[in-house]
Formats: structure tokens, sequence, C-alpha cells
């Protein structure tokens, strides 16, 4: 398998290597923002179970 | 002859290709290290919280201040930087607006050695706002609704303040000459107002104050950690401020608005305003505490005008800081508000007086690009910019957070101890026996020094 946009470096720039086309780099970047968000999300639920447990 | 010529020619071009990426991996290496040592200003701000904390609420508080740290760091690629190379102009983006982030300057890329290191720099200076809030609140905020605050901090509000008056075209430098080269005003001044903000809604800690107003002092568990956890943040604004500066491969520094200066005048300026604050703050208090408070307070006090202000200058605002903003904390009691560590006192009115002092010593000291030069009016809008930047986000984003049950602890919580409740291990799991307990507290601060 190979996830590497580029052979060389020659005239290489800027080179993500598997997020390599613009809907990949989207997806890990919607991947990321959900992880983000999402724990806050989670975090929330679990003090509020901790405190009713309490 | 001509070969020798061309030969020369071919040499004269690689050494000047050399040099400029000596000067550019130089620059790289520079802010590399800079961004390595504000680290410890988290570092030490997670000391100082946990020390400042009761016993019972150790872990609680240094889980929040590490979390502040991990969401500062996604939230600033995904939103912060864009805003700050965008939002100069206000509050839409300019036509240049750049750095979101699905560029290709965000990430490896070998046509650009900046955009990494200038990146990070600044998600640790939004490390650092985040920070300054996250102790004034210790002890009873809910982790969800502190991160979502500590993302607005830092990675929304203190950088459009950055855009605005820390930017070499943003509408505060160009408009008014607006000058603020150690943020005293754009992280400091923000973060504290904010604090202050959120502070009104979220209330005191439980015990903090009696029915007739009168406060008890709330005393920190370990004062030696949270000393050494203030020494250790000093050590890491010498990274920040060292970040505060352009190094230009090649050429003199120039400070964020594109003026000439030298780290040498960052050598003078924050040590002398350091020295004096601590000075300043155990004339006042004759308190540890205070006086490592005092240290970032004479920062904060000459900071806007580190490039440009004789040392001794520098010395005496940080002593003047130092003496005043003990006081401040007293009437932050007084008037029943709860501020843990003193961030609004320390932050907030160290940076007002860093800002406006800077438009009295610093008065006509010119600009470049025919942007006005400073002036104590350009100052004063500066500092009121700030302080209602800060302040009213902070204010609004708590109040909707109280609203919707996300931002206090309960109170029969708060009595029991957050670790106990949320924290899976024991910060003393071995028997902790109190030591006797000594007098001198931040409510002591506004009695007159023996």
């Amino acid at each position: 398998m190979n996830t590497s946009p580029i052979d060389s470096w020659e005239g290489a720039e800027a080179y993500f290597t598997f997020a390599d086309k613009p809907a990949v780099m989207m997806l890990f970047l919607l991947i990321a923002v959900a992880i983000t968000f999402g724990t806050i999300i989670v975090a929330a639920v679990h003090e509020k179970h901790a405190y009713n447990n309490h | 002859m001509e070969q020798e010529l061309a030969a020369l020619t071919e040499r004269l071009a690689a050494l000047e290709s050399s040099t400029a990426m000596s000067g550019t991996i130089n620059s790289e290496i520079f802010y590399w290290w800079c961004t390595a040592l504000m680290i410890a200003i988290h570092a030490g701000f997670l000391a100082y919280e946990m020390g400042a904390s009761r016993v019972k609420n150790v872990l609680a508080s240094g889980i929040k201040n590490i979390l502040a740290f991990a969401f500062m760091v996604p939230t600033f690629y995904f939103f912060g930087w864009y805003i700050y190379l965008s939002f100069y102009n206000g509050l839409l983006p300019a036509d240049d607006a750049s750095g979101l982030p699905w560029e290709l300057s965000m990430g490896p890329n070998l046509a650009d050695n900046a955009t990494g290191i200038f990146w990070a720099a600044f998600t640790l200076f939004a490390a650092t706002t985040a920070s300054i809030f996250s102790g004034a609140v210790i002890e009873r905020i809910q982790t969800a609704g502190f991160l979502i605050l500590a993302i607005l901090l830092g990675s929304v509000v203190w950088i459009l303040g950055g855009a605005w008056g820390w930017h070499p075209t943003g509408w505060l430098t160009v408009k008014f000459g607006y000058h603020d080269v150690g943020a005293a005003g754009v992280v400091h001044m923000v973060a504290g107002f904010f604090a202050l903000g959120v502070l009104l809604n979220l209330g005191p800690r439980v015990g903090k104050f009696n029915e007739d107003g009168s406060a008890n002092a709330i005393f920190a568990h370990n004062v030696p950690f949270t000393i050494t956890g203030l020494m250790l943040i000093i050590v890491g604004f010498f990274g920040f401020l060292g970040g505060c500066i352009i190094y230009m491969p090649g050429e003199q520094w120039i400070n964020i608005y594109g003026q000439p200066t030298t780290l040498s005048a960052f050598a003078f300026n924050t040590l002398m305003g350091m020295a004096g604050g601590i000075i300043g703050a155990w004339v006042k208090t004759r308190d540890p505490f205070w006086m490592m408070s005092g240290a970032l307070i004479g920062i904060f006090a000459a900071a806007s005008g580190l490039d440009v202000y004789y040392p001794p200058v520098a010395f005496a605002l940080g002593t003047f800081g130092g003496f005043v903003v003990p006081m401040v904390a007293v009437w932050l009691e007084k008037m029943g508000i709860d501020d843990a560590v003193g961030a609004f006192p320390v932050h907030g009115i160290g940076g007002l007086i860093g800002v406006v002092s800077c438009g009295i010593f610093a008065a006509g000291y010119p600009n470049v690009d025919g942007m006005p030069p400073v002036s104590l009016w350009g100052q004063i809008v500066g500092a009121v910019t700030m302080a209602v930047l800060g302040f009213v986000p902070g204010y609004v984003a708590s109040y909707i957070l109280k609203v919707f049950g996300l931002l206090r602890v309960p109170d029969h919580i708060q009595e029991k101890g957050l670790d106990i409740v949320k924290v899976p291990v024991s910060a003393y799991p071995e028997t902790y026996t109190p030591a006797p307990v000594n007098v001198a507290t931040p409510a002591a601060a506004g009695t007159p020094a023996e």
C-alpha cells in the first residue's frame, strides 16, 4: 500500500501522506473536529452522571 | 577570465542561497525554543492551580488545566490561526483571508518554514490565556463548561484582540498607533477581564463568603508548590516575550508592528519590570505568593513598551503595579467576587497599567508606513477595546452555560470535594496531616506593610 503523494523530493512542496486529496483532508479534518467537540459533550454527560451518583 | 568570472558568480549565488537558508532555519529554531519555553508557562500554571486548591480538589484542578492545553491546540488549528490572519479589520474577514486548516501551508510543506512555527507559538499564547482564566475558577466550575469557555477565550476572543492590536495591519495599530509589544492588553487584559465576566456568573466557592458578606480565607493546600509554579511561569515568559518579536534573517529584529528593536531591549526591561514587581508586592504584602505574582505584574506593567523604555522606567512601573494590584484583589473580595488566584487583578489590572502607561512613557514613538505614533489616546482606546473584548464574551457565554446548568458544580459536590467524585486516583493516598496555618492570605494584602 502506497500512501505517499510523492516518490522523490525534486520540486516537492506540500505533501500530506494519505491525506493527499481534498476529500480525504476534509474527512480527517471533520474527524478531528468531531473528536474535539464530541469529547466535550461526553465530558458533560460524564459529569452529570458523577454528580447524580453522589 | 570569463570562465573564472562565471565560476565566481556561481559560487557567490551558492553562498547567498546557503546564507539565506541558514537564516531561515535559525529563525525556525528560535521560535521552536520559544514555544518549548512557553510550555513552562503552562507547567507553572498547573503547579500554581494545584497548589492553590484544597487537598480535596487538587487533581480536578490539574485535569482542568491540562485539558485547557489539549483543547487549545486543535481549536487553534481549526479556527484560531484563521482569525488572527483574517480579522485584522474588525469582525469580518479581510479580502486576503488565510489560515484555514485545509490550506497547503497548514502541514508539512518544504516551501514554507514559517507557518507551522508561528502557528505553534501563537497556540502557546492561546494556552496562556486559557491558563490565566483557569486559575480564577478552580474548585467549582464544571469541566465541560470550562472547556467551552477556555476555547472561546483561547481560540477566538484573545486572538481577535491579537488581530486588531498585535498585527502589523490591525485596525488598532493602523488607526490609533496602538503599541503593545509584550501583549499586556491582547493577552493579559483580555484574559483577566474574560475571567471577571465568568466569575460574576459562576459565583464563589462554597464557604468563601458568609451571609453578612464577609469573606473567609480559603487556604492553598501547598503554598511552596504555588510559589514554585509562579517562578516557572516567569521562566516561560522569556519564551513568550521572545516569541513577541520577529526574527529577520540578515537584518535587525523588528517588533510585531514592524518597528526595529532588539532582544536586548526586551531583556533589560523584562528583568527590571519583574524585579520592581516583586519589590512592590513585598513592600505591600510581605506575602511570598503576592511577591511572585508581583513578578508577573511587573512584567505586564512594562510589557507594552518593552522595546522602548529606559529600564528604570520599567522598574518603576513594575514596582507601582506590584504595590497597587494586591489592593485590587482586596477590593474584588469586598465586592463578593471570589477570584481564587487573583487572575483579574494580576492580569487584567496589571495589563491595564502596562497598556495605559505606554501612552505616557512612549508617547510620540514613531510608527512605520505612515501609521500614527504611540499616544495616550491610542493606548486608552486599545485598553477599553481589550477590556470590553474580554469581559463581554466571558459574561455572556458563562451566563448561557449557567442557564443550561453547565457552569457551576453543585454545592453539595463542592463540599464533598471534586477529586473523590470524578477523579479515579488520589493526590495524596497516604495519610495527609495538615500543618498549622499562618494568617498571611490575599485577604490580608490590603493591610499596611509592617
